[in-house]
């Protein structure tokens, strides 16, 4: 059957036009950019990790929908405006992630320029390569939890067919709908923004939408009843929330939407109309008029100087370390998207927190402090340390190799630094700002104390067997599992926070309990410090930049002479 | 004074280069010339530690290289073949990095980077990203960088590529220059004219082996041959070039 199913794909596929073929395919393997990954990564098996992750949230909901069906009524509503806010927080996130992929590059303008490709055949592989992404994400997000939902939910044979292929409907709308919204923001960008200042502007663009998207699954409230859907205070929540636009239109066409909300669903199709004639036609005008312009924009954009805005970050070393890593994080797409993945978690928790403090009085030093910036500071530190493990340019690695005139254990201090700059400094900041809303302060204060000590062990625990330097090599992404390895940070990062704050909130109140705690911490601080810098003296730094050294005999002039097998290249997991 | 004995390289038991032996002394100018593929740029990555030798050692000042590495690094300069630099830096970030590596002191690498980059008429580009730069550009980097530490071992790999005929002429005097200075200057160049015209002495490699070392004069003598460009042909290539491109015209035009 499988072998079955994916003949008749092949020959499906080969209808398709060769020229088409081949762009789509080296369109699909470019919307993760070669030089991030390993040099032995593979990259459908990448994707295929990431697909994996979301067939293990679908399968999570699926089965805890059947096992634990919320009881029938409003429940129901605010499950599926929940479905529907995960659904747009995934599709967003990856159309943010895929920013320019869609939109013709330098790269295509001076390499398919030339050749004798339309640029509507370019313009259609494009599109088609990050359709198949956002594709993979929804079905793999959905498969399991929308037939849960239809089996729960839908109420007889009809009514489940009715519900399965209204939900499904619905997703897609949805999805058209968020991917259309970014690929029509840049396409007006590109159109109207004189080429430099758009690029400028992308950059900015890329985070707002990446912080709209999240904000808008974490701070907006759910609408579970019938009164509150209809409640004028909610009115322009309604107005403007994607969410409950699609959340109508699902009920709709479910047959299920009281008819004061009719003007809601309206709104969605009004939307995904709007939104896929802006795309399309600004994205048609892009090919048409950009990829010329583009040749045709002088290379040199002058830039400005920025030395004197930065300071020195401790000693020479250091500060080129320290500068170097800032540099890349803020101009680099790709590793300024990666850390954003890791800090949308944390600016998601300090939004929640945020939410509170506006609304509710202040409160007593409790978990609702001590969770949530121990789980931030764990994002974010294992967030960078994991953006540091992607090289930013593996050839251009031999000027640190020939200019390292000093030992390695300054190398990894350089890197403790930064990870210290940018990582723990940033969270001590946002948690000192949100301890504000608790009482009493000196309680607040003394757990941002402790918040410093933990994101020193964090970065000591991050620096294990990390003999490089920042952004020169990588084992990750594409060389291990990484969905192992989100679900069993995420799981530790948890449960860590969960100890740490049940035992926190009990020693705040017990000063001689938190001079104990704060001991034990700085201690184990020290202790990996030692064992950190102890390693360093006998470390040798690492560097990945050419493959290993493997010449194969293709044994083409004999066919009795069989090739030379090829020298086992560096340990993966060195 | 910089010495290779018996150096080699194998990959995977093919021989790169093999049992190469040499010497760059201070105040010369020594030419390192070899078809592509006969093993210069890899000499020139194990002169400057980037790859490990397979057999043999290298000497620097009469000290093994790998006794004190960072000794040696400290006193050397090096262009690579190719021109890859860290794109998202500007000119001045990229050297200032690399004076912050090499630790050199703020304000006079800052002056030292300044005076670079007007020489090298880079000045006006200076804060621009080094992803716009044109070829000839980022090579003047290169240069810069190599140079700003004021090394006593400048190795030169190719370093005339992507230069404009009035940079590549103010090159060719900085080389003579620096050996002029006392400083140890090992340069390979494709362009025979140039080596011709400023090394005191010239090594050709062939198929990973030292097939020439001596000065030009001599070479010319023994060889009873009227130009580098004719020794280095006889020497280092194999092909009846006319017959080549005129088979390269057949088929294209086939």
């Amino acid at each position: 059957m499988r072998e079955l199913i994916a003949r008749r794909l092949h020959s499906w596929a080969l209808r398709l036009p060769l020229d088409f073929r081949v762009l789509h395919r080296q369109f699909l393997l470019r919307v993760i950019d070669l030089e991030a990954l390993s040099i032995e990564a593979d990259i459908p098996s990448y994707l295929g990790q990431f697909a994996g992750i979301l067939i293990m949230i679908s399968l999570c909901h699926g089965f805890g929908l059947m096992f634990f069906p919320p009881p029938p009524g409003p429940e129901t509503w605010s499950y599926e405006q929940a479905r529907i806010a995960d659904l747009q927080l995934v599709i967003g996130l990856c159309a943010v992630l895929m920013w320019d992929a869609t939109f013709p590059d330098k790269r295509d303008a001076m390499v398919l320029g030339p050749l004798p490709v339309l640029p509507r055949t370019i313009l259609l592989a494009k599109l088609a390569a990050s359709s198949s992404v956002l594709g993979i994400a929804l079905i793999a997000l959905n498969f399991a939890s929308a037939a849960a939902m239809s089996i729960i939910f839908g109420g007889g044979s009809n009514g489940m067919v009715r519900f399965f292929l209204g939900w499904w409907f619905t997703l897609l709308a949805s999805s058209a709908f968020l991917y259309g919204a970014v690929l029509a923001i840049q396409g007006l960008g590109a159109l109207f923004l004189p080429r430099k200042l758009f690029l400028r502007v992308s950059a900015i663009l890329q985070l707002t939408a990446f912080g709209a998207i999240l904000a808008g699954r974490f701070l907006q409230p759910w609408l579970a009843t019938f009164s509150e859907l209809t409640n004028p205070a909610y009115h322009a929540l309604l107005a403007w929330s994607p969410t409950f636009w699609f959340f109508a239109l699902f009920n709709h066409i479910n047959g299920t939407l009281p008819r004061e909300l009719q003007w809601v669903a309206n709104r969605a199709w009004i939307a995904l109309g709007l939104v896929l004639i802006a795309s399309l036609s600004s994205l048609a005008l892009c090919y048409l008029r950009t990829m010329k312009n583009t040749v045709e924009q002088p290379d040199l954009d002058p830039g400005a100087s920025s030395i004197s805005l930065l300071p020195r970050l401790g000693s020479s070393l250091q500060s080129a370390i320290a500068l170097f890593c800032f540099r890349s994080i803020t101009r680099s797409r790709q590793h300024r998207v990666a850390l954003a993945f890791y800090w949308s978690i944390v600016f998601a928790i300090a939004l929640s927190m945020a939410r509170s403090m506006i609304t509710d009085p202040p409160e007593p030093v409790s978990n609702g402090l001590i969770m949530p910036t121990i789980l931030m500071m764990g994002f974010a530190v294992v967030g960078l340390r994991s953006v540091f493990s992607l090289p930013v340019s593996l050839k251009a690695n031999w000027v640190l190799r020939t200019t390292q005139l000093r030992p390695t254990s300054n190398y990894i201090a350089a890197t403790r630094r930064s990870l210290q700059l940018f990582g723990v400094f940033p969270i001590l900041l946002v948690s000192a700002a949100l301890s504000y809303h608790f009482r009493p302060l000196s309680h607040a204060f003394q757990h941002v104390a402790f918040l410093a000590v933990f994101g020193c062990i964090l970065v000591e625990l991050s620096l294990m067997k990390f003999d490089k330097v920042p952004f020169t090599c990588s084992f990750m992404p594409g060389k291990t599992n990484i969905q192992v390895i989100f679900w069993g940070a995420a799981f530790v990062c948890i449960i860590l926070a969960l100890l740490f704050g049940a035992y926190e909130t009990q020693a705040l109140a017990h000063p001689k309990q938190y001079a104990i705690l704060l001991a034990w911490s700085i201690a184990a601080a020290v202790g990996l410090w030692t064992f950190n810098r102890l390693h360093a003296r006998t470390a040798v730094l690492y560097y990945e930049e050419v493959l290993p050294e493997v010449i194969i005999r293709l044994g083409l002039t004999s066919l009795a002479t069989s090739p030379a097998p090829p020298k086992p290249g560096p340990d993966p997991l060195y | 004074m910089l010495e290779l004995q018996r150096v080699s390289k194998h990959f995977s038991g093919i021989p790169a280069v093999d049992n190469v032996s040499f010497s760059a002394r201070p105040g010369q100018v020594t030419g390192y010339l070899g078809p592509n593929g006969s093993g210069k740029s890899t000499t020139i990555k194990m002169i400057t530690g980037l790859i490990e030798m397979t057999a043999g050692q290298i000497l620097f000042d009469g000290k093994l290289i790998e006794d004190d590495i960072i000794s040696y690094k400290r006193r050397m300069g090096y262009v690579p073949e190719e021109p890859h630099l860290y794109n998202h830096l500007s000119g001045t970030e990229y050297l200032t990095m690399v004076a912050d590596l090499r630790g050199l002191p703020a304000r006079s690498a800052s002056e030292r980077i300044d005076g670079m980059l007007r020489l090298l008429s880079l000045y006006d580009d200076r804060h621009a990203g080094i992803a716009g730069y044109s070829k000839g550009m980022r090579q003047k980097i290169l240069i810069a960088a190599a140079l700003m530490h004021n090394p006593d071992l400048v190795l030169l790999d190719e370093p005339f590529s992507g230069l404009d005929v009035g940079s590549a002429l103010v090159l060719r005097s900085l080389i003579t220059e620096l050996a002029a200075r006392g400083k140890v200057v090992l340069f390979s160049s494709h362009e025979l004219d140039t080596v011709e015209r400023i090394s005191d002495r010239v090594v050709i490699l062939h198929h990973g082996k030292v097939v020439a070392d001596d000065s030009i004069e001599r070479l010319r003598s023994l060889m009873e041959l009227p130009t580098l460009e004719a020794i280095f042909s006889q020497l280092a290539v194999e092909h009846d070039t006319d017959s080549m491109a005129r088979q390269l015209a057949d088929l294209i035009h086939a």
